[in-house]
């Protein structure tokens, strides 16, 4: 029989006999295996690409993708890491079953495959066209008529998309960003994308125009809630974490509210292998989670209560550790690294004390430079007051005193003392504040105190540590008064105490607080806490967390490998940092970028400050009498006024024509111009835009969105979004104005709320996705298989490069190339209708590691507005620096690197350098352009060039810039560290180099920590072993935070604060009528396995694997009293809208809270709700956001603003919702 | 020499059965992934569930019927003890409970496949028209068996009919013995030859994959991978 023989011949070969044996059992068919073929031929592949995943997953796995005959046909995870050393488990391979499904979108129904605008924008657009030669008139035609510009913004959402070419739609994006800087100011248009790390060059394509435009951009991480506030507060460092691979060195793990199996796949292993060699691991997680699976002990907390939690461990910790035995090690680290023994006054409040502040080197008449800036100990050897090297006055008066030896201003050694407790003048009561779910009150405990005599004044002084004693209620002597006697009293802050709100026993909490100290001591500080987002979306999340890293820091762990907190930074984490932000926000050429905070933002651009329901006064301290404000909105104004956090839109009036006027009034310098402004603005004739946020000048005109699902996956309140930002028709808010419930001072507040404020929203995707389809216009981008970018994370130490295994198919192009074009377009445009050169003025807030942290001395809150100091730029209000903006320019900007990265020293984290070498070889290395004013300058015109420039110009990825870091850190601190990188010199990263193995990037200052002897990565450990200062106040860690605001709010010290106490619906909103049963349960949003990360929702594969659609988890018990069954439709709702979803009836769940898991699009299987009668909403839609004033204080240490460093986060955490049953199941595509 | 009736029970028939033989093979050649019931139990799964049962049991009974009808010649029949009159009762009773069965079931399909969005979405043109075609044959079949009967009186089809059937197992068919058939019983065999002609090319060729081997199975069942060569 030939090879060839037809399939039915072979049939029939069914009849003949065949070899039966093994009693009939088995048999030898002999139809052959030729259906294996199809098969193998599926799996084969003409070509291999190293590329990776640009998500946010904190993954950044390197893959190699195999393509046949130009087709992707699959990927596999790469294996050839190098090595992480002898008894050690390797990075390889990584990667996790959502990443090595990604193919499926390049093919997939869902992609985007050419530009699409709505039908209605676009015959709008060619008719105004044809009338008027200007596209910019033309513009104008449409959107300044109210009918027109009403009818194009009500029908996002609604489908319409139409085909168009490239450069219709770039010519209509030019024209609509050209009349917006030109109408009312630059600052108008607005760019939006997360987590730069994910990929770099796409990061800064659209980040690098907007800057250059003069707009403004948005931080991401603040906004998703994942930035943790107490980090900056703690450490004066936004986030840094030890990499996966030293999870397994630690000897001790608890899991906090972080599902690592699931959320962190491909790092899981190490806390796994971890268990193989003995060490302990805890899990505290509401729900029976996957990471409770490999846990030793789970502690089921009510969701929310951590903090009680952290706090009754503390106690422990400090009773056991520090009181009844003095652990030398704890000690010793305290000592050095914390503000324990640092001192602090009380401030004197009828018969009893108050919190005040940190003694100062200014309150005792010393002559030192910043003496405000210096904070003091008690010194053992000599018993005087000292001041010791490190603060944050040592940082900036350059005298090489910024550092953590012990010697003090004079140069002489010192021992601090911990305790005033048996050297005390007298003990005094302290009124410390105390939260908990049911009350405000204050505790009243004794605290040991010295009283200091300066000239008439007289200072009541006492060491943070005893006040953190008394706030813990850890008794020391029979003299201490308001104490509870021991763990089985009830009183704050007990293991006993903590079980009414935790649910967790106390005998439980002492062995956890117990064996985690006691590993620590015995492994010189190798106990960790991998800190999740499950306890980060808080409103409270920073008290909570520093609650929790309360343990890691008593216990010695912090900076030490195999210990401290690993928090879920991942991407956020951007090794090339230096080269990266130069080219992203376009520092080459202008010093002056927009960098926005995009909560603050987002809070007022979607009108969600009218709903708010909580006066401040319901959270503030007991022991202050009211709020300075009662609505958060107030807060954020004055921020904006003092300079402490950006505010863009920036002013009620066009900065071209502000600036004109200064011109015109005589001013000619810069200067003149800053002076002028800052009078108008004094005078109250020029406003901040955010105190009138719906004034139509006010409104952010244009949004560009690009990787990322801002409306429906970020976008908390998302039917606020829809509603007020883009006036679309759908009705799902069902709250009403919020003005009775709470008000504002500072901000205007009349009427109806706007609808429709922005113009444009663009946005580019690969996929569908929610935000496409309510965006105006559509722009077909890359996926992370078709270009050329970087991609670093956290967890591992590597660079990833992504490359083109096949060029971007249909019409899309790579972001870099699309905002190219843009630009291009622009610049043209502009030639003839925009030709002059416009004079900018850009008001930005003192920023941290800068010398602006040092504007606001103690704390203390004076605003210029209200007289109580005078206006001062850059000191009492924000910087205002004046930028020429030249439209003609922007293409030619945009594609070469420019010459102020040769001319300014770049840097981060205020290690600044001049890079002049680098960027002189990067032109041999990478081209230049040849004409006009780019001439001669390094050639940024694809992806590649600038993946090499940002390697280049990084000390993470450029040995010779390292040693140039670390020289620059070693002068500073006195310290020395020139050579810790000495042998990486010679190492420089190219794209190539990085594509032909993964490197493991180069320690560098700019990060907290280096990696020693070719050991894992731990962050904080040049603080602690090399004694750099932290970047704070007093250059220790500190427990205490004395800005007065924060003793407003009572987070001095670290307390314990339940959640707010919302319900579903407030009197004044629309109560959907009753159907049958409805149940109120806390609303939380984590991060589910089937629609995150590496992987969206919407894609087959990931539907397939679960309910086929969007779900919400419920407690079976839950399920039964409103007679919900398994996979029953249902509705989730409150007074911020409605989604609908099927139920999953599950045991997993705790009684008394939901889950509906993060970024389930509404694009996929959501039927109508029955009581909005719309498409049934996102997990946003219940949600919206709320703003901590805390995390808007600025221009003082540590709490000084960063983009993406320090701001209010977007959490959403504290909502409730009712469910209930949706009868039936319609559908509006029906 | 009657042409056509010559044309429509000698010609055509054969016509038919080779097009049915040549188009199985050349389908099963080619089309090995399309050889399929193409299932839409996936998306929607109430009407299939009555559906299909109904019709597809039933049609066993309808299949049953025809194979004693056409192929058992009526002298065995008689000579087996049973009257003309017996198997005639028994014959239109049955015939007509599983006809009316076969004929529900084929209904709700029909209308399934029809107005429901999903399957309309999922469905060629060749699934509706056997669709169609089925149902036209069927409800001719039980317009012979029942209302015929009863409205002509009974039609003695084992003279007629059943000899010309066999005739064209054995290359005989005698086109004469049609002639005088009534007209609704020649639309149904002529239909029938239609439905066979179709057959390859539609979903139909789900039929001859029923998995009647599974009896007789071993448990473990070894391919050689070049079990051709070998094969010799």
């Amino acid at each position: 029989m030939n090879k060839k023989a037809s399939y039915i011949f072979k049939k029939m070969r069914f009849f003949k006999e065949r070899e039966v044996y093994s009693n009939g059992l088995s048999s030898l068919n002999s139809q052959g295996r030729e259906w294996e073929n199809f098969y193998r031929n599926r799996w084969q592949h003409d070509k291999v690409v190293r590329t990776t995943h640009g998500v946010n997953c904190t993954g950044s796995c390197s893959w190699n993708v195999f393509v046949k005959e130009g087709i992707i046909t699959w990927e596999m995870q790469a294996t050839d890491y190098p090595t992480t050393g002898p008894d050690m488990p390797e990075y390889e391979p990584r990667g996790c079953p959502r990443g090595a499904s990604f193919s499926w979108y390049t093919y997939s129904p869902l992609r985007v495959k050419h530009p699409y605008i709505r039908g209605i924008l676009l015959e709008f657009w060619r008719k105004a066209l044809s009338k008027s030669d200007s596209p910019i008139e033309a513009w104008a035609s449409i959107v300044e008529d109210p009918k027109k510009s009403r009818a194009y913004k009500k029908a996002r959402g609604k489908g319409g998309f139409v085909r168009a070419s490239w450069s219709e739609l770039n010519e209509l994006i030019a024209a609509q960003t050209l009349y917006t800087s030109k109408k009312y100011g630059p600052d108008r248009v607005i760019g939006f994308t997360p987590i730069p790390a994910m990929s770099m060059v796409s990061y800064a394509s659209g980040a690098r125009f907007i800057s250059l435009m003069g707009g403004s951009m948005l931080s991401f991480y603040d906004w998703y809630a994942d930035l943790p506030p107490a980090s900056p507060q703690m450490w004066g460092e936004q986030t840094d974490v030890p990499e996966s691979g030293d999870w397994f060195n630690a000897g001790y793990i608890i899991m906090w509210g972080s599902n690592v199996p699931m959320t962190r796949t491909p790092d899981a292993h190490f806390m796994t292998e971890a268990r193989y060699k003995g060490t302990k691991v805890i899990s505290i997680s509401p729900d029976y989670a996957e990471s409770v699976k490999f846990a030793d002990e789970w502690l089921g907390v009510d969701p929310g209560s951590d903090g009680a939690l952290a706090q009754a461990m503390t106690h422990v910790i400090l009773k056991e550790f520090y009181i009844d035995n003095q652990t030398e090690y704890f000690y010793e680290y305290a000592k050095k690294y914390t503000d324990l023994p640092f001192l602090m006054t009380l401030k004197q409040d009828g018969d009893m004390f108050i919190i005040d502040r940190f003694l100062r080197a200014s309150d005792l008449d010393s002559s030192v430079t910043n003496p405000e800036w210096k904070t003091v100990v008690l010194d053992k050897i000599s018993g005087k007051l000292v001041i010791p090297n490190g603060s944050i006055g040592h940082r900036w008066e350059h005298k090489a005193k910024w550092n953590l030896n012990s010697i003090d201003e004079n140069g002489k050694e010192f021992d601090p003392e911990m305790t005033m407790l048996g050297q005390e003048d007298e003990m005094v009561i302290v009124k410390l504040p105390y939260f908990d779910n049911k009350q405000r009150m204050v505790l009243e405990r004794s605290v040991p105190v010295k009283r200091i005599k300066v000239g008439k004044k007289i200072y009541y002084v006492t060491m943070v540590f005893d006040v953190m004693l008394a706030n813990y209620g850890v008794k020391r002597s029979e003299k201490d008064i308001g104490y509870p006697e021991n763990y089985e009293d009830k009183a704050p802050y007990t293991p006993s105490w903590q079980e009414e709100f935790t649910r967790i026993s106390p005998q439980q909490v002492v062995k956890i607080a117990r064996e985690f100290a006691q590993n620590a001591i015995d492994t010189k500080g190798r106990s960790m806490i991998i800190m999740g987002a499950g306890i980060n979306h808080w409103f409270h999340s920073d008290i909570n967390y520093r609650t929790i890293l309360n343990l890691v820091v008593l216990t010695g762990c912090e900076g030490v490998s195999g210990g401290g907190w690993a928090h879920y930074v991942g991407q956020e984490k951007l090794r090339p940092f230096e080269g990266w932000s130069t080219v992203a926000f376009a520092k080459d050429w202008s010093p002056a970028p927009r960098l926005q905070n995009g909560t603050s933002f987002f809070y007022f651009a979607t009108d969600q400050f009218r709903y708010e329901e909580t006066p401040m006064s319901n959270l503030i301290s007991p022991t202050v009498e009211k709020a300075r404000y009662e609505h958060p909105a107030d807060y954020n104004v004055m921020s904006a006024r003092l300079g402490w956090s950006a505010s863009y839109p920036q002013f009620n009036k066009n900065t071209f024509t502000l600036t004109k006027e200064a011109k015109e009034s005589g001013a000619s310098t810069d200067k003149e111009i800053v002076k002028y402004v800052a009078k108008e603005l004094k005078e109250k004739k020029v406003h901040f835009a955010i105190e009138d946020p719906d004034a139509p000048d006010n409104f952010p005109r244009t949004l560009f969105v690009w990787r990322a699902n801002l409306i429906a996956a970020s976008g908390k309140g998302h039917e606020y979004f829809l509603k007020h930002l883009l006036g679309t028709q759908q009705g799902g808010v069902l709250s009403n104005d919020s003005k009775e419930l709470n008000s504002t001072i500072e901000v205007k507040w009349e009427g109806e709320a706007p609808e429709g404020k922005l113009d444009l929203l663009v946005n580019l995707e690969f996929r569908m996705s929610g935000t496409a389809l309510y965006s105006d216009i559509v722009l077909p981008a890359a996926t992370w298989y078709e270009k050329d970018d970087m991609s670093s994370t956290d967890m591992h130490p590597f660079i990833h490069p992504f490359n083109p295994a096949i060029t971007p198919p249909w019409e899309a192009k790579a972001d870099w190339d699309i905002f190219k074009n843009i630009s291009k377009t622009v610049s043209s445009m502009a030639e003839k209708y925009l030709p002059d050169v416009q004079t900018d003025i850009v008001a930005s807030p003192m920023m941290h590691d800068t010398p602006g942290e040092m504007a606001q001395p103690f704390g203390h809150i004076k605003d210029w507005s209200k007289g109580e100091v005078d206006a001062i730029p850059g000191k009492t209000m924000p910087n205002l620096t004046v930028v020429e903006r030249d439209y003609t320019q922007i293409y030619k900007k945009y594609s070469s690197l420019g010459p102020l990265a040769r001319e300014n020293p770049i840097g981060a984290n205020g290690v600044n350098f001049s890079v002049k070498e680098e960027y002189d070889a990067l032109k041999h290395l990478i081209g230049i352009q040849n004409e006009g004013i780019a001439k001669n300058m390094p050639n940024l015109d694809n992806a590649k060039n600038v993946v090499n420039a940002m390697l280049s110009l990084s000390s993470a990825s450029n040995g010779k810039v390292a040693q140039k870091a670390w020289a620059v850190e070693a002068e500073k601190t006195g310290l020395d560290i020139g050579d810790i990188e000495k042998t990486k010199e010679e190492e420089h990263f190219t794209h190539e180099s990085i594509t032909v193995q993964p490197r493991e990037s180069i320690s560098t200052p700019v990060f907290t920590g280096h990696v020693k002897n070719g050991g894992r990565y731990t962050p904080f450990n040049n603080n602690i072993d090399l004694l750099m200062p932290f970047r704070t106040l007093t250059g220790r860690q500190q427990f205490f935070m004395d800005h007065e605001m924060m003793l407003e709010y009572g987070e001095g010290f670290p307390v314990y604060k339940p959640t707010i106490a919302t319900q579903p619906f407030t009197e004044i909103d629309n109560v959907p009528v009753e159907t049958g049963k409805t149940i109120n349960l806390k609303y939380l949003t984590p991060h589910g396995k089937w629609n995150i990360h590496s992987m969206y929702f919407d894609s087959e594969r990931m539907l397939t694997l679960f309910r086929g659609g969007p779900t919400v988890w419920i407690n079976n018990e839950d399920a039964d009293s409103i007679n919900v069954k398994d996979n029953d439709w249902i509705e989730v709702y409150n007074r911020r809208g409605v989604v609908t979803a099927r139920a999953v009836v599950s045991h997993k769940m705790q009684k008394g809270s939901t889950y509906m898991y993060h970024a389930q699009d509404r694009t996929i299987n959501t039927p109508v709700s029955g009581i909005t009668k719309e498409s049934g909403g996102t997990h946003n839609s219940p949600t919206s956001i709320f703003l901590k004033p805390t995390h808007l204080i600025g221009g003082y240490a540590q709490f000084s603003y960063g983009f993406n460093y320090y701001g209010p986060t977007g959490h959403q955490r504290d909502a409730r919702v009712f469910i209930r049953k949706l009868r039936k199941a319609v559908w509006h595509e029906d | 020499m009657d042409y056509s009736g010559q044309f429509a029970w000698v010609i055509f028939p054969y016509m038919m059965i080779v097009l049915t033989i040549v188009g199985h093979v050349y389908r099963y050649n080619t089309d090995q992934m399309g050889w399929t019931t193409k299932s839409s139990e996936l998306l929607e799964k109430k009407d299939l569930r009555l559906g299909s049962m109904l019709f597809h049991y039933g049609f066993l009974f309808v299949i049953g019927g025809h194979i004693i009808g056409l192929f058992i010649p009526r002298s065995m029949v008689t000579a087996a003890g049973i009257s003309n009159e017996l198997y005639h009762e028994i014959a239109i009773s049955t015939g007509a409970i599983a006809g009316i069965v076969t004929l529900i079931g084929l209904w709700i399909l029909t209308k399934r496949r029809f107005t429901n969005k999903r399957i309309i979405a999922t469905s060629s043109f060749t699934d509706k028209l056997i669709l169609i075609l089925l149902l036209a044959e069927i409800l001719l079949g039980i317009y012979n068996t029942l209302f015929h009967n009863l409205i002509f009186g009974d039609y003695y089809y084992r003279e007629t009919i059943s000899p010309w059937f066999r005739g064209l197992f054995v290359f005989a068919p005698n086109a004469k013995l049609m002639a005088n058939v009534p007209f609704a019983f020649k639309l149904h065999i002529l239909l029938a030859f239609v439905i066979f002609g179709l057959w390859p090319f539609t979903r139909l060729v789900h039929v001859w994959s029923f998995p009647i081997a599974y009896i007789r199975r071993t448990r473990m069942i070894y391919r050689r991978r070049c079990g051709d060569i070998l094969d010799k």
